[in-house]
């Protein structure tokens, strides 16, 4: 058996391909982001090579710092809102008719491109014409928050569409995951006289762990190179209260001359995504492995 | 089972994008011998179908002149324009011709030798063609590197049955204006639609009100170092707009509204003025898509003086967007006959058919023009001086910079004197 | 009392149901208004008439050929990301090397860069083997960058994916191919439908990759196409709305479709189990 598992010509013909591919298309850009970090350039003239310039500047840099503080807080509240999607998935496969259909329907926001739900909730908050200003009106609000040009909000408000964007993709993936959960062992332990609380917790939660894990990973990845629905929404603004690290970069690289130091924002954006994908690994690593 | 269909589905995608892959032939020059000159531009069928429509009549007409010459067209909105010119000038990939801002947008090109020198087309073809002041935008140490197609000034559009209705009359001074706001306020009426998300929307009113106070020389020489931006008319300026916010002048939420968010409540009678360009124009005036009661009801007003100072002949605008011939390209001579030829073709037809002001010069009387752009067109004729927007002629940092601060001192997270400070900061560098 | 419980479980989930759908009513409901009816009259009343006129003016901008390449474009791009995905992951989890960890972590990295970053490399790239203006150079990245999240999908169901049926199979003399695309590959339809599902969500969606590498118009997806139109009506509501829905439509029928296969695949794999 091990001698057919561990075939190595098999193994590269399964490998590699995805392998090659992800190496010229996606290594090699990084690299050279990396790279173009370490010029002095505007895209246009010629480069010129000022060493690691750019990375100290950027340390140093309190808007760097402000715009990775945002993309940081936005992770934990990815992080923190998987809670609620989990809750939601184990409701959902546990035996909840017409489950199917609102799982579909959980869904259909994440149909939508970012730039298009941007536009969307932009017009959700617009001050004088949008819902929820209309709704706090029926509530007796005076004047509505001014969700997108309050710079101690606007940050939280547009945690929203995310989390809206966002909802249906987490409840699938945990719902496939907990119908994988073999049906015998559910019986066995409403058997024993386990309440459903008990069984969610002691048996299917630890079953789904690693895809839980995958999960994480991905929420806090994502929200910490996020930039479509931010930067159609408030460009970073107003004044920089929603500035993430992916706007600024944008706005370095694109909108000013200095794509050097955009670039080195870029980078060292990776290099940040990296080490907290390294410490969750580490504070999640799973001890025995569960075999059925 | 399944994996046959999957199979058959794949192959079948294949067979499709093979013999789709295999007409791309694009990239290649003309099999017909034919040259080929490579355009971009910046104006999409769906958001400016005037713009669009000129230039292809124009490319038509061109390639019917020039039977050896073919023109191969992109066309982009204007964000996606500019991230894509990043992209190519980096690859070194730039169209033959295409469509550039002056003064410091296109610096970093003049320098780095990417853009094709014209001043031969304007000591040929296009001689004394262009209102006086365009072309110098245009250029760097001397030279001309763009042509510029459109010229804007900025004016406040109002509603005229707005102002009628709550009794207020159209301000010529600044201590006026802030009457309006206020009795349109009381009223329960948004005085003015700001969309500052967008941040040179705000510019607009700081560059006004810095002119009027400092006259046309305080901005400009602080812009070229012969000044400070710590000059007290500037700082008073940027007083005044914190004075105009305070007063509640400005829409609920303005930081955050985009300017077509703004221009939506504007056209839709929610707001009673509106600080924008004459590319405007066709709104108030030609454009069928809106209602006509609205646009019988749109006047204009020059910006006013301020505590008795300013010229209400200067004005803040200046050319748009001009075109440009890519140094490297190697149909240079054919890109340049193009240039001069779409220019004074331009410059016929933007005014009727697509309601722009050109920067070449216009004979307003011969042409059957609606009242508004008359108008305008004296106006321009009697302007003393014309600043450039600030986001145009500062160099791409200092520009953002600027934009930034703007946002910050409307929304008051800055003082007038740090937004003096931190622009002298940037100037310096 | 566990009555009670129940009720509120399932008001709640409706609950999220209607937050999760109604911005997306609105969105239909104003794509179908006047302007007047937007600016003047209340968010939630419904239209005095239906305004299909709006769709009218999106649509008469010829999206056809944009549907066209945005169905083809994604459809290749999803097979091979699946494919390649499907079997890394396979190798990863089931085989044994000693490199498998590090593999996966290579793939892990690849989830992290920034895409705005790697606009300028790429098109240097495409452009020195002259597939800039040539759709398949967007066929390949879309597959390239969609390779890491796929397999975060995939890797947690093959992970738990039983030994018994690998061994049972080995034993009855199968090859690994056979194993795989027969076996393993047909079991995995829940988990294959989800990555088709998410993939396919990224790709027609995709703007920046499109608007970079690509200028002709025959080529243009109908992300790009649509941008064409979102300028001028930007003070029209009702067309914005329009030309939304209307990009959104193919994807929802597609993933009505799709979702239907992931529930077919979970009921016969729950009896398996």
């Amino acid at each position: 058996m091990s001698k057919v598992m561990s075939n190595k010509w098999i193994i590269a013909i399964y490998v590699l391909p995805a392998l090659l591919l992800i190496s010229i298309l996606i290594f090699i850009p990084l690299l050279l982001t990396g790279y173009y970090g370490l010029m002095d350039w505007d895209g246009v003239s010629a480069m010129e090579f000022i060493g690691l310039e750019n990375y100290i500047t950027a340390l140093q840099d309190s808007l760097f710092w402000d715009s990775a503080w945002h993309s940081v807080l936005l992770a934990l509240f990815s992080a923190l809102s998987l809670a609620i999607y989990l809750t939601i998935a184990l409701i959902l496969a546990s035996k909840i008719k017409g489950a199917n259909l609102l799982r579909k329907i959980y869904l259909i926001p994440m149909l939508l491109s970012s730039v298009a739900i941007a536009q969307l909730w932009i017009k959700v908050y617009n001050p004088s014409n949008g819902i929820l200003s209309t709704v706090l009106g029926w509530f007796g609000a005076e004047k509505a928050p001014l969700w997108l040009s309050d710079t101690s909000i606007v940050l939280y408000a547009i945690f929203i569409p995310i989390l809206w964007q966002y909802a249906g993709f987490y409840i699938l993936i945990y719902y496939a995951a907990l119908k994988n959960i073999p049906e015998s062992l559910i019986e066995a332990a409403k058997i024993d006289g386990a309440t459903p609380l008990q069984i969610a917790l002691k048996i299917k939660l630890p079953l789904i762990m690693g895809v839980v894990k995958v999960t994480i990973v991905l929420a806090i990845v994502g929200s910490l190179k996020y930039f479509d629905l931010i930067y159609v929404m408030t460009g970073g603004g107003p004044n920089g209260a929603s500035e993430v690290m992916a706007s600024y970069m944008y706005k370095l690289a694109f909108s000013t001359s200095n794509f050097g130091y955009g670039s080195a924002i870029g980078f060292l954006l990776l290099l940040i995504t990296l080490i907290v994908t390294l410490v969750i690994n580490k504070l999640t690593a799973s001890k025995d492995k569960i075999q059925y | 089972m399944l994996r046959k269909k999957a199979f058959s589905l794949l192959a079948g995608l294949f067979a499709v994008a093979l013999v789709l892959s295999g007409c791309s032939g694009s990239e290649d020059a003309s099999s017909d011998g034919k040259k080929v000159i490579k355009f971009m531009h910046l104006w999409p069928e769906g958001s400016s179908k005037k713009h669009h429509d000129i230039v292809e009549n124009i490319i038509t007409d061109f390639e019917k002149e020039h039977k050896d010459v073919k023109v191969e067209v992109e066309v982009l909105s204007n964000e996606q324009y500019k991230d894509k010119m990043k992209v190519l000038s980096a690859s070194g990939e730039l169209p033959d011709v295409g469509m550039t801002w002056s003064a410091g947008y296109l610096e970093p090109y003049a320098n780095g030798g990417k853009f094709a020198t014209l001043d031969d087309l304007l000591e040929g073809d296009l001689k004394d063609s262009f209102v006086s002041g365009t072309t110098e935008a245009y250029q760097v140490d001397g030279k001309t590197y763009g042509l510029p197609l459109e010229l804007n000034i900025a004016s406040v559009y109002y509603n005229k049955a707005i102002f009628k209705e709550n009794g207020v009359e159209a301000p010529k001074t600044y201590d006026e204006l802030i009457k309006v706001v206020e009795t349109l306020d009381k009223k329960g009426v948004e005085p003015i639609a700001l969309g500052n998300k967008d941040k040179w929307t705000g510019s607009l009113w700081y560059m006004y009100l810095a002119d009027r106070i400092g006259g046309t020389k305080a901005l400009n020489s602080a812009i070229d170092r012969s000044g400070s931006f710590e000059d007290p008319a500037l700082v008073s300026a940027a007083e005044k707009v914190q004075e105009l916010v305070d007063a509640n002048a400005f829409v609920d939420g303005f930081n955050g509204l985009s300017d077509e968010e703004a221009k939506s409540m504007f056209m839709n009678e929610q707001a009673a003025m509106y600080l924008i360009a004459t590319w405007d124009l066709p709104n108030y005036t030609t454009n069928e898509d809106v209602p006509q009661e609205f646009r019988d009801s749109v006047g204009f007003f020059d910006f006013p003086s301020v505590d008795g100072k300013g010229d209400m002949n200067s004005y803040v605008g200046g050319p748009g967007v001009g075109l440009f011939v890519s140094e490297s390209s190697d149909v240079k001579e054919e890109a340049k006959e193009f240039v001069s030829f779409f220019t004074q073709e331009w410059g016929e037809k933007s005014v009727t058919d697509a309601g722009v002001i050109p920067a070449t010069k216009v004979d307003g009387e011969s042409l059957d023009l609606p009242q508004m752009y008359v108008d305008v067109l004296d106006k321009l004729n009697s302007a003393t001086n014309i600043t450039l927007y600030a986001d145009v002629q500062l160099s791409a940092d200092v520009a953002q910079v600027h934009l930034d601060q703007i946002q910050a001192l409307f929304g008051k997270e800055a003082t007038p004197e740090d937004f003096a400070k931190t622009h002298e900061q940037a100037l310096s560098k | 009392m566990a009555r009670l419980g129940k009720l509120l479980l399932y008001i709640s989930l409706a609950l999220v149901a209607v937050f999760q759908i109604f911005p997306i009513i609105w969105l239909f409901l104003f794509s179908l208004k006047s302007n007047q009816e937007i600016f003047g009259g209340s968010p939630f009343a419904l239209p005095a008439e239906f305004r299909w006129e709006n769709y009218l003016k999106v649509w008469e901008g010829g999206i056809g050929l944009y549907f066209f390449n945005s169905i083809w474009i994604t459809g290749v791009a999803i097979i091979l990301t699946v494919l390649l995905a499907s079997m890394a992951a396979f190798a990863i989890t089931r085989m044994q090397w000693k490199y498998s960890k590090l593999v996966l972590g290579l793939f892990m990295i690849g989830l992290m860069i920034p895409i705005h970053s790697a606009l300028i490399p790429l098109f240097n790239m495409f452009l020195n083997v002259n597939l800039i203006d040539n759709p398949w150079s967007i066929v390949i990245t879309y597959t390239a960058y969609n390779l890491p999240i796929t397999m975060m999908i995939l890797l947690g169901f093959y992970t738990t994916f039983p030994r018994e049926i690998e061994e049972a199979a080995i034993i009855d003399g199968s090859s690994v191919h056979r194993m795989f695309f027969r076996i393993i590959l047909p079991m995995s339809m829940p988990i294959l439908s989800t990555a088709v599902i998410i993939n396919m969500i990224y790709n027609w969606n995709e703007f920046v990759f499109v608007n970079t590498f690509i200028s002709s118009d025959q080529y243009k997806t109908l992300t790009v196409g649509i941008q064409n139109f979102i300028g001028q009506y930007m003070t029209d509501w009702g067309a914005i709305g329009a030309t939304l829905i209307i990009s959104f439509l193919p994807l929802l029928l597609a993933f009505i479709f799709f979702s239907n296969k992931v529930i077919e695949g979970l009921s016969s794999s729950a009896v398996k189990g």
